[in-house]
């Protein structure tokens, strides 16, 4: 009993951490451009690619734009739309699974093939064609990512669903004369949405990367438009001349990914005693 | 005992791969017996710069032809653009619209067949009956072949003519050799072997060529359009010489291992307004966008310096360029005045003016090929942007078939050889006139019409020159384009390869000199 209480506490500490530290990050984003030192589209070009100093904390690019106040506005636009992403993405597919898992039949049979054919799709490529075919622009690279990631949350609340409506208690609910809508929301969607949510915790890394991967080829977001994935793109070529140019947003990009997935991780843990064995 | 015998043999195995590794390497290009083999990196040499293969009667094709040293045209441009014989010897301007040209004797094509008039003849036939810019240049009537002596009869008095058969396109091919994959027999000092668009064009040397001798044995073009794997590729030796660098790759090339060759040219790098755009047709929003640009830093930073300002659309070295004529200088806050006169003014103080609910975005098109393009949309941006018009930026390799459509862009930003035949009449004819192919931004001008007709029918140079500068004002006085700057062109070898020299004209790449040591 012990040790596993000892372990839990672990879980405990981390979860606060990373908690902390995830929601620091939001707060961040949400608040990015008021923080910003200088206007981050503000071009100097007399101060290009200037080194770090204490006027430009992470130097500035080869349009003397502030790194820092980009890196910042950066987050803005990177942070909030991958958590726009992940949430359209479990929102949908939760509906889509609760459906299929609820009603059956051919319902069921006809929306599990259809996440089939986005399943059979190797992700990022399917990404690639939805956001070329759409053009570019974040709304599109967004719109492109959520085209292709949300089977994956229609299958787990499609087969938590099913194994679900064969309990006592919602046959019990049901004879009360609850409703179909009511079934749903308040006894089958509160006992499924804990795996949910800790997948698409999981998940916001990985958004990251592909929607800044996509801005990379850009696909993503336009210029000038402060954005990671983009920045680092642009940045490249610099890299053995002026370093910190590309070297500024692609830290940012790992620090935010690495933050999201320890988080994801931990809840994982916490969630689940039985993955708690580290 | 097993162990030490297994050991012997991994050994053993070890020492054949080596020597294996060591044989199977190819032999160093210096060595006199072996074949020589060059192969050059090169950003434009595919569909999206309207050069797909080699075939000069084929868009801008011809311009691949003659560069990777396939086909030659009839005459030769110096250094500074003046016309010399090349496969013509010497030719005569027997009246107004009758020229004679003789042929160089003992030229022969790919194919086997000996160029005489009847073949040029036949070339230029066809090359009248499916290009899309050579009939308005040439305004060819018609031909008479006789030997080595070709007689050619304009419809109007063509006085550049000879200037526009320079052209890429005029490069002189067997037209009974046909046109498989777009590759064509031309004269040159290399012969296409294989040619896949977008990827890489194989040629071999032409042994039998007339004006020299060709060194070497497999001469590879590989189109690689991303800037940072050219620069990768001639660090790593994959290819020996790169044209189309990237300027922030310069400082990894600038020592011994490698040679620049530098040169201006009149390539230009220039927006067209959009004419049937709601808001650049306002005189006030095209005169703002000339005074809003920043062309002095746009050169020195984020060029490094290689390029020219521009005024005109031609550069200094012209006799009708530079200074020649008069254009708005960077001024932000004239512009901003001149915006505020013309109505437009910031009311729901967003920092983007509007008038009469019109909101003053423009959509600049351009492409990501040309380096500098992307970079000039982006500083443009940015100065716009202080004194109120908001540009939404479309980088698209795609923007030939945009630019078709009038209600896709407002400001397209290209890259073009002003003056590739030396000639100013080139530029007003392709680009600027209502009867001009390129001219997708439907500029019109009366002035620019009458002028054109009176340089239509000139021969005299000095006089060709004072009308192409007052014909330049005309366009730039309605701010119908705006000149932002000229390319300095490098071309960068590794420091064995010989004879790779950039020219003037931005056409001769490949010549019978290239050689690797």
């Amino acid at each position: 009993m012990a040790p596993t209480a000892l372990k839990k506490d672990t879980t405990k500490k981390r979860l606060i951490i990373f908690g902390v530290l995830t929601a620091s990050l939001i707060l961040v984003s949400i608040f990015a451009i008021p923080l910003c030192p200088y206007d981050p589209y503000l071009q100097d070009l007399s101060n290009a690619k200037a080194p770090p100093s204490a006027m430009h904390l992470l130097g500035t690019d080869r349009f003397g734009r502030d790194l820092f106040s980009r890196v910042l506005a950066g987050s803005h636009t990177s942070i909030l739309s991958t958590l726009l992403l992940v949430a359209i993405i479990t929102i949908i597919g939760t509906a889509v699974g609760l459906l299929a898992g609820w009603w059956g039949g051919k319902i069921d049979v006809i929306l599990m093939r259809l996440s089939d054919v986005f399943l059979a799709f190797p992700g990022l490529v399917f990404a690639l064609a939805v956001a070329g075919v759409l053009g570019g622009g974040l709304h599109n690279a967004v719109a492109a990512l959520a085209a292709i990631s949300w089977p994956k949350y229609a299958r787990i609340a499609r087969s938590q669903t099913a194994a679900i409506q064969k309990t006592p208690f919602l046959a019990a609910a049901r004879i009360s004369g609850n409703s179909n809508a009511r079934l749903i929301l308040f006894h089958v969607l509160p006992n499924i949405i804990g795996p949910i949510l800790v997948t698409s915790m999981l998940d916001i890394g990985t958004m990251m990367m592909e929607l800044a991967g996509l801005s990379f080829l850009g696909l993503g977001a336009k210029p000038p438009a402060a954005e990671w994935g983009s920045m680092v793109s642009d940045g490249r070529s610099m890299l053995s001349d002026s370093p910190w140019i590309p070297f500024s947003p692609g830290f940012a990009i790992l620090l935010s990914v690495m933050i999201f997935n320890m988080l994801g991780d931990t809840i994982r843990d916490y969630a689940d005693p039985k993955h708690a064995r580290r | 005992m097993k162990k030490i015998c297994l050991a012997l043999l991994l050994f053993v195995f070890t020492l054949g791969e080596l020597s294996g590794c060591a044989s199977g390497r190819p032999p160093a290009s210096g060595d006199k017996t072996s074949q020589k083999t060059l192969t050059i990196g090169d950003t434009t040499f595919n569909p999206e710069n309207a050069e797909p293969d080699v075939n000069p009667h084929n868009d801008y094709a011809g311009w691949a032809c003659i560069r990777y040293g396939v086909g030659e045209t009839l005459v030769h441009y110096s250094d500074t653009m003046e016309v010399e014989p090349w496969l013509a010897k010497e030719w005569e301007n027997v009246d107004e619209k009758t020229w004679k040209i003789t042929l160089q004797d003992g030229v022969r094509f790919h194919s086997g067949r000996t160029m005489d008039a009847e073949a040029v003849k036949q070339c230029l036939e066809h090359l009248i009956e499916v290009h899309d810019r050579a009939p308005n240049d040439l305004m060819i009537d018609t031909m008479e072949a006789n030997g080595q002596t070709l007689l050619i009869t304009t419809k109007e008095p063509r006085p550049a003519l000879l200037n526009y058969l320079g052209d890429p396109y005029g490069c002189i091919i067997d037209v009974d050799a046909g046109f498989d994959d777009g590759i064509v027999a031309g004269t040159g000092p290399y012969i296409a072997l294989e040619c896949e668009s977008g990827d890489h064009l194989k040629l071999t040397k032409n042994t039998d060529y007339w004006n020299g001798t060709p060194q070497i044995d497999s001469l590879i073009i590989r189109t690689i359009t991303d800037g940072d794997t050219l620069s990768a590729a001639l660090q790593a030796g994959e290819i020996d010489a790169a044209y189309g660098m990237a300027y922030e790759s310069y400082p990894l090339f600038e020592n011994e291992d490698y040679v620049f060759s530098k040169i201006a040219t009149s390539r230009a790098f220039f927006c067209w307004m959009n004419y049937e755009s709601p808001v650049v047709s306002d005189p006030a929003v095209r005169k703002a966008i000339a005074m809003g640009i920043d062309k002095q830093s746009f050169v020195d930073t984020l060029l490094d310096g290689n390029g020219y300002p521009g005024k005109g659309a031609f550069p200094d070295s012209f006799s009708f360029g530079g200074d020649q004529v008069e254009t708005e200088e960077y001024d932000p806050q004239g512009a901003m005045q001149v915006l505020e006169e013309a109505g437009w003014t910031d009311e729901d103080g967003d920092g983007i003016r509007e008038k009469e609910g019109q909101t003053l975005s423009l959509k600049w098109l351009t492409y990501p090929s040309r380096q500098e393009l992307p970079l000039l949309a982006e500083a443009a941006a940015a100065t716009l942007k202080e004194i109120g018009m908001d540009v939404d930026i479309q980088v698209s390799a795609d923007h030939n078939t945009i630019v078709e459509d009038p209600k896709a862009w407002d400001v397209y930003a290209s890259a073009q050889v002003n003056a590739p035949t030396g000639d100013p009449e080139y530029f007003f004819s392709v680009c600027c006139l209502d009867s001009s192919s390129k001219n997708k931004g439907h500029f019109h001008s009366d002035k620019l019409e009458t002028l054109e007709k009176k340089m239509a029918v000139e021969f005299n140079p000095a006089k060709r020159s004072d009308l192409a500068v007052q014909m330049q004002q005309a366009i730039l006085d309605d701010h119908g384009y705006v000149f932002c700057s000229f390319l300095q062109m490098s071309q960068i070898a590794k420091a064995n390869v010989k004879g790779y020299t950039a020219h003037a004209s931005d056409y001769y790449q490949v010549t019978a000199d290239l050689d690797i040591e």
